[in-house]
C-alpha cells in the first residue's frame, strides 16, 4: 500500500514538473517576460505602428463622489470629442473592489486605462500587472513607483501649500490648527497634509518629509494638534472635529482635506455654535463649502479640476491608441493646477460649475 | 437589571479612566456630543435586540439605515416631499423591509443570516440606484425634521448643558420596548421563544408571527436610526453611509447582555452597551497618549476583558447559588 502511494506522490510531482516545464516553454514562445516598463513602452510603439481604429478606454476611480460626477462628464466629452468609447468605472468598496474592476477590464480586452490608485505604494503589484497588458496613466493619485506612463493630475504637494496659505491668512496670529481627511493611505492625503503644514510652519518644500501625523508639532506661533481619519464615515467625520474641540477648547482652525470632510466640520460647528469663531479651511467644491465662503463661515477651499483630469487623460489615451506617441509628456507628468476659492471670487466659480456640469450633460445625451 | 450590572461597571470604569486622563471629557459639550452618538446607536442596538431575543440575527440594519439616510434627504429636496410624507413614506418602508425578511425566515425557513446578508446588500444597492451614487443633503433647509437628530433640548435653569433630541427617541423607544417585553403577553412570548423554540411552538405560541414581529420593529428601528443619522449628520453619500453599523448594534446588544442563541437580555443593558462603545471611540480622541491608529485595537481589548470580567462574575455567581442549596438540602 504504501508502495502503492508513495509511487503515485512521484507520479503527481513529476506531472507536475512537467507542467510546468510546458509552461515556462510557453511564455518563452511569447513575448519575452519584460518588465512592466518596458512593455508599456512596446505598446506605445505598437499602436504607433498599428493604430487602433475605435480605441475602448476606460477611466477608473478610487470611490464614489461628486467630483468623480464631474469628472465623468469630462472623460465622456472626450469620448464624444474623439470618437472613442468611453467607459468609467467608480469602484464601491475599496481596494478590493477597484482592483476587480482593473481585472475585469483587461479581461475586456480594454485598449487603455486611467486609473486613480487607492493606495499607490501596495498596488504597484496590480498596476504593473495592468501595464503589461494595457495601456496605464494615472490620475488624481500617482504611484511613482508603477509603471504608468504618466501621471495626470495637480501636484496634492503644491495644492496642500495652497490651504496652508488660507490658513496662515485665516490665523495671522498663530493658533492650533486640526487636520481632517479620509484617509491618510492615500498619495494625495499624505502630500497634502505634507504641503499644509509645510506651509503653515513656513518650510522650504520637501515632498520626502515624513512626519507621525499624530504627534502635536509647535513652529513659532502655529501648532498642528492632530490629523484623523474617519474612513469616509460622515458620522466619523463629524464625530471626529467634536471631539478635537472637546479636547483642545483653544482650537482656532479645522482643515478638511477631502470633499466632506469641511461640510461636516461646518455640521460640528454649527452644533458647537462656535460657527466664524473656529475658522475652516476646505478642499473641493461641496456645494456646503462654497456656501460656506459666501456667508463667510469658510475661509476657503482648494479646488481641484476633476471636469479635465477625465477629459485630458482620456485624450491622451485615445491619443496614444491612435499611435500618436508623442502625445506622452517627457516629464511624465501632466498638471492640472489647483485653484484658491475665497469669498473674491466664489460667485464666479460656481457659475462656471454649472454650466460645465450642465453643458457636459447636454453633450453627453446626444 | 442584575443583568446590567456588569457592563454598567465597565462603562463607569471608562468614564472614571477617560476623566481622570483627559480634563476635558466631562465638559458639558462633550458629554452632549457622548449621549447623542449614544441614542443614535443605541436605537439600532435596541431593535436589533428584538431578533436576537428571538435566536435570529439582523445583518441589514447598515443597508436600512443606509436607504433610509439617503432617501430621506432625496424624497425632500428632489421629489419635493413635505417632511411629514416622508417620515411617514420611512416608515412604512422600514416595517415593510422587516416584515419581508421576517416572512422570509419565519415562513420561507431561511437561515436569517442568509436573508438579512442579501438585505444588507440590496437596500444599499438601492439606494445607489435611485439617486445614482450622488451624495443627498438637506441643502440647508428642513430644520425642524433636522431638529430629531441635532437638536438640544434645553432644561430649565440649567445654562450650558442641553439634552440632544435623539435621546427623547431613545427614552420612548426604549420605555416602550420595555413595557413590549416584560408587561405585554407578546413580549413574554417572544422571550419564552428564543429560550425553547420548539417548546413555545408546542404551547401555542404563535412563534412564526412574533418572528416577523421582531424583524419589523428591528427594521422600524433601523429605518428610524437612519432618518436621524442623516438629520444629525446632514448629508449621506450612499456608497458608504452606515457601512459596518450593522455589527456595531449587534456588539451594543451582546455587551448588554444578549445572548446570541436568544431568550436572554435587557434593554437597558444593550444602551449602556451602545454607550461603551461610544465613550471608548471618544476616549482615543481625547487622551493624548492614545495613537488614533489604536481605535479598534482598544475598543477589542476593552470588550474582550468586559466580556471576561461578565463570565467570570457569572460563574463566580452561579457556583455560589450550587453550594448554597447544597448547604439547604
Amino acid at each position: 500500500m504504501k508502495r502503492v502511494l508513495s509511487s503515485a506522490v512521484v507520479g503527481c510531482v513529476l506531472v507536475l514538473m512537467v507542467v510546468n516545464g510546458t509552461s515556462c516553454g510557453d511564455a518563452k514562445n511569447s513575448p519575452p517576460r519584460a518588465t512592466p516598463r518596458d512593455r508599456q513602452a512596446r505598446l506605445v510603439k505598437e499602436h504607433a505602428v498599428n493604430p487602433t481604429a475605435q480605441p475602448r478606454i476606460a477611466f477608473v476611480t478610487n470611490g464614489i463622489a461628486e467630483f468623480w460626477v464631474i469628472a465623468q462628464r469630462g472623460a465622456e466629452q472626450a469620448g464624444v470629442d474623439t470618437g472613442a468609447t468611453v467607459t468609467v468605472h467608480m469602484p464601491a468598496e475599496g481596494l478590493a473592489d477597484q482592483k476587480r474592476m482593473l481585472e475585469d477590464l483587461l479581461a475586456q480586452g480594454i485598449d487603455g486605462i486611467a486609473v486613480s490608485p487607492i493606495d499607490p505604494t501596495n498596488q504597484v503589484e496590480v498596476l504593473d500587472q495592468v501595464a503589461r497588458r494595457t495601456l496605464l496613466i494615472t490620475h488624481d493619485s500617482d504611484a511613482p513607483a508603477s509603471a504608468r506612463l504618466t501621471y495626470i493630475g495637480l501636484d496634492n504637494y503644491d495644492a496642500g501649500r495652497m490651504a496652508g496659505k488660507l490658513v496662515k491668512e485665516a490665523l495671522p496670529d498663530g493658533g492650533e490648527i486640526a487636520i481632517f481627511v479620509g484617509r491618510l493611505e492615500q498619495d494625495n492625503a499624505r502630500r497634502r497634509r505634507q504641503g499644509a503644514v509645510d506651509e503653515i510652519f513656513g518650510r522650504a518644500r520637501d515632498e520626502s518629509r515624513v512626519e507621525d501625523p499624530n504627534t502635536p508639532m509647535t513652529v513659532g506661533k502655529y501648532t498642528i494638534l492632530n490629523t484623523l481619519t474617519d474612513q469616509f464615515d460622515r458620522a466619523k467625520a463629524k464625530a471626529n472635529v467634536e471631539d478635537m474641540m472637546s479636547a483642545n477648547p483653544n482650537l482656532a482652525c479645522v482643515v478638511g482635506l477631502f470633499t466632506y470632510n469641511p461640510v461636516l466640520a461646518l455640521e460640528a460647528l454649527r452644533g458647537a455654535g462656535k460657527i466664524g469663531k473656529i475658522k475652516v479651511v476646505g478642499f473641493d467644491e461641496a456645494p456646503e463649502t462654497l456656501a460656506g465662503i459666501r456667508d463667510g463661515s469658510v475661509v476657503g477651499t482648494v479646488v481641484q479640476d476633476p471636469y479635465n483630469y477625465g477629459y485630458r487623460s482620456m485624450k491622451l489615451l485615445d491619443a496614444l491608441c491612435r499611435g500618436k506617441a508623442d502625445a506622452l509628456p517627457a516629464s511624465g507628468f501632466v498638471d492640472i493646477p489647483a485653484v484658491t476659492i475665497t469669498p473674491a471670487n466664489v460667485e464666479a466659480f460656481e457659475a462656471d460649475l454649472k454650466k460645465t456640469l450642465a453643458g457636459g450633460a447636454e453633450k453627453s445625451a446626444k | 437589571m442584575k443583568k446590567s450590572i456588569g457592563i454598567a461597571s465597565i462603562l463607569i470604569a471608562i468614564i472614571v479612566a477617560t476623566a481622570i486622563l483627559s480634563p476635558n471629557f466631562l465638559t458639558a459639550y462633550n458629554i452632549e456630543n457622548l449621549l447623542r452618538r449614544t441614542a443614535l446607536f443605541g436605537i439600532l442596538s435596541v431593535g436589533v435586540g428584538f431578533v436576537i431575543l428571538t435566536a435570529g440575527i439582523d445583518l441589514s440594519i447598515g443597508g436600512v439605515v443606509c436607504l433610509a439616510g439617503i432617501l430621506t434627504p432625496y424624497l425632500l429636496t428632489q421629489m419635493g416631499w413635505s417632511p411629514t410624507e416622508t417620515v411617514a413614506m420611512i416608515v412604512l418602508m422600514s416595517i415593510a423591509i422587516g416584515v419581508l425578511q421576517g416572512g422570509l425566515v419565519a415562513y420561507g425557513r431561511i437561515q436569517p443570516f442568509l436573508v438579512t446578508l442579501c438585505g444588507l446588500l440590496m437596500f444599499r444597492g438601492i439606494a445607489r440606484g435611485i439617486t445614482q451614487d450622488q451624495t443627498q443633503g438637506f441643502q440647508g433647509q428642513f430644520q425642524d425634521l433636522r431638529w430629531l437628530g441635532n437638536g438640544r433640548i434645553s432644561i430649565p435653569w440649567v445654562e450650558h448643558f442641553a439634552v440632544p433630541a435623539p435621546v427623547l427617541s431613545l427614552v420612548i423607544i426604549a420605555v416602550l420596548s420595555m413595557i413590549f417585553l416584560n408587561r405585554t403577553v407578546w413580549g413574554r412570548w417572544m422571550k419564552a421563544l428564543g429560550r425553547n423554540p420548539s417548546a413555545a411552538l408546542h404551547s401555542g405560541i404563535p412563534v412564526a408571527r412574533l418572528q416577523v414581529l421582531a424583524y419589523a420593529i428591528c427594521s422600524l428601528l433601523a429605518g428610524y436610526g437612519g432618518l436621524l443619522f442623516v438629520c444629525d449628520v446632514g448629508s449621506a453619500q450612499p456608497s458608504d453611509f452606515g457601512n459596518f453599523y450593522e455589527l456595531y448594534a449587534i456588539a451594543a446588544a451582546v455587551l448588554g447582555g444578549y445572548r446570541l442563541a436568544g431568550g436572554e437580555g435587557s434593554v437597558i443593558g444593550v444602551i449602556i452597551g451602545a454607550a461603551v462603545m461610544q465613550v471608548l471611540r471618544n476616549a482615543i480622541t481625547l487622551v493624548p497618549w492614545l495613537p488614533d491608529t489604536a481605535e479598534f485595537a482598544v475598543i477589542g481589548i476593552v470588550i474582550l476583558i468586559g466580556v471576561l470580567g461578565d463570565e467570570f462574575l457569572r460563574r463566580y455567581a452561579a457556583s455560589r447559588v450550587r453550594t448554597q442549596t447544597k448547604g439547604i438540602s
